[in-house]
């Protein structure tokens, strides 16, 4: 079954909000929406969406992984669409897996 | 996130497991990521270096400092010592018994120092960027800086300058600075450390690198560091600045990295995984260049 897309951007949205609380988020949070220049997310705040993620979608989503291999720029321009995918991708991958997760990729990064 | 109580504050941890059993070995090697001042927290590391070490077989651990990030604001306790017993306090409560390898960014690397100075026997190596150990120099340094920054940013117009500048981003983090600064004794408290002697500095066994970023004023304090520690590895970046961690964090991992790996094999016992490095044992200090 297809993951379905448009859930997770609404689930980063609601978390996204919640971080902010009330210094709030104006307008709509889409695919094209980047972290920093148009969210202006702190790195710390970064951080807190990662761990809220794991704890929404568990080991197989690996924020930390997708986000180690970026420059400042990258990191700068990163947009919720390329997170949602990121996500989409963990969770079909874990889907059609009926192994566990070997450990060279399961566990690496995972929050101890 | 995760809190932990430790030296009488709660403290936000973030921990990675390390990628891959070491199996017979033991349990993984810890390293212990440690933060800047004033403008910095955890994420530093969490966006750069902690994957990669989690991915070659470390238990990565990263904390904010008192003061910072999500970790409580005492108001008072703010000098080298107190950010010294906030480690050892953590690593207890975390259960870090063994040895542990120190990465400290800015002043971090300072605190890492001061915590090998006082548990040398717990300390594998120290990986600083953009640092200096707590000597005289580098603290008078340091009080100039949080003098100056302690009397601009409450400026009618300082936040507005700095975003005009650096943008909104820069804008908030120097907010954050100029609220730890006026709601703690921070300003006073850190030039006012207790430091340890030059002789205790010298005397640190465990292998030491400095990376520094060449266009930053730190550097300069390079000498300092060949001087007390003439076995430790030193390496500038040419066309860097202090923010050298974050802003080029590929350059740093390959610096880092391969070094923490000729490390592990020079200590038996604490075995790091990965292939085999393409040179030799830790070398002089002499100051070397990369990229």
């Amino acid at each position: 079954m297809p993951v379905d897309r448009a859930a997770i951007l609404a689930e980063i949205a609601g978390i996204l909000h919640a971080i902010r609380g009330d210094a709030g988020i104006d307008g709509e949070i889409t695919m094209a929406t980047r972290f920093q220049d148009d969210l202006e997310l702190e790195s710390i705040d970064i951080v807190s969406l990662a761990g809220r993620l794991q704890g929404r979608y568990g080991d197989a989503v690996n924020f930390a992984q997708l986000v180690a291999g970026l420059d400042l720029d990258s990191l700068r321009q990163l947009r919720v669409g390329q997170l949602v995918e990121h996500i989409a991708a963990a969770l079909e991958e874990a889907e059609t897996s009926t192994e566990p997760a070997d450990a060279s990729r399961g566990t690496a990064g995972t929050p101890a | 996130m995760s809190t932990v109580w430790a030296n009488g504050l709660s403290v936000h941890v973030e921990q990675l497991a390390p990628a891959a059993d070491l199996g017979a070995s033991g349990a993984a090697p810890a390293a212990v990521l440690v933060h800047g001042m004033a403008t910095d927290t955890l994420a530093s590391w969490y966006l750069t270096l902690a994957h990669p070490l989690a991915t070659a077989g470390f238990r990565v651990v990263m904390y904010d400092l008192r003061g910072h990030g999500h970790t409580q604001r005492p108001a008072e306790g703010y000098a080298l010592d107190d950010f010294v017993d906030d480690l050892a306090a953590l690593l207890a409560a975390l259960d870090v018994t063994g040895p542990i390898h120190l990465l400290g960014n800015s002043f971090g690397g300072t605190i890492a120092c001061g915590y090998a100075v006082r548990h040398p026997e717990r300390v594998v190596a120290i990986a600083a960027i953009e640092s200096a150990p707590p000597t005289a120099e580098w603290f008078t340094r340091v009080a100039a800086q949080l003098d100056l920054a302690a009397t601009y940013l409450p400026r009618a117009h300082a936040l507005a300058e700095i975003r005009a500048e650096r943008g909104e981003l820069a804008s908030r983090r120097a907010r954050t600075a100029r609220d730890v600064l006026a709601t703690t004794s921070l300003v006073r408290d850190l030039p006012a450390s207790r430091l340890p002697s030059e002789e205790r500095i010298a005397a640190l066994g465990c292998p030491t690198l400095w990376v520094y970023g060449g266009d930053s004023p730190m550097v300069e304090l390079a000498h300092e560091v060949g001087r007390l520690l003439p076995r430790a590895r030193i390496v500038t970046v040419p066309g860097q600045r202090h923010s050298l961690l974050v802003d080029k964090p590929d350059t740093v991992r390959s610096i880092v990295l391969p070094w923490l790996r000729q490390v592990g094999e020079g200590r038996a016992g604490h075995p790091v995984a990965g292939p085999p490095p393409r040179e030799g044992r830790d070398e002089p200090s002499a100051p070397a260049t990369a990229h």
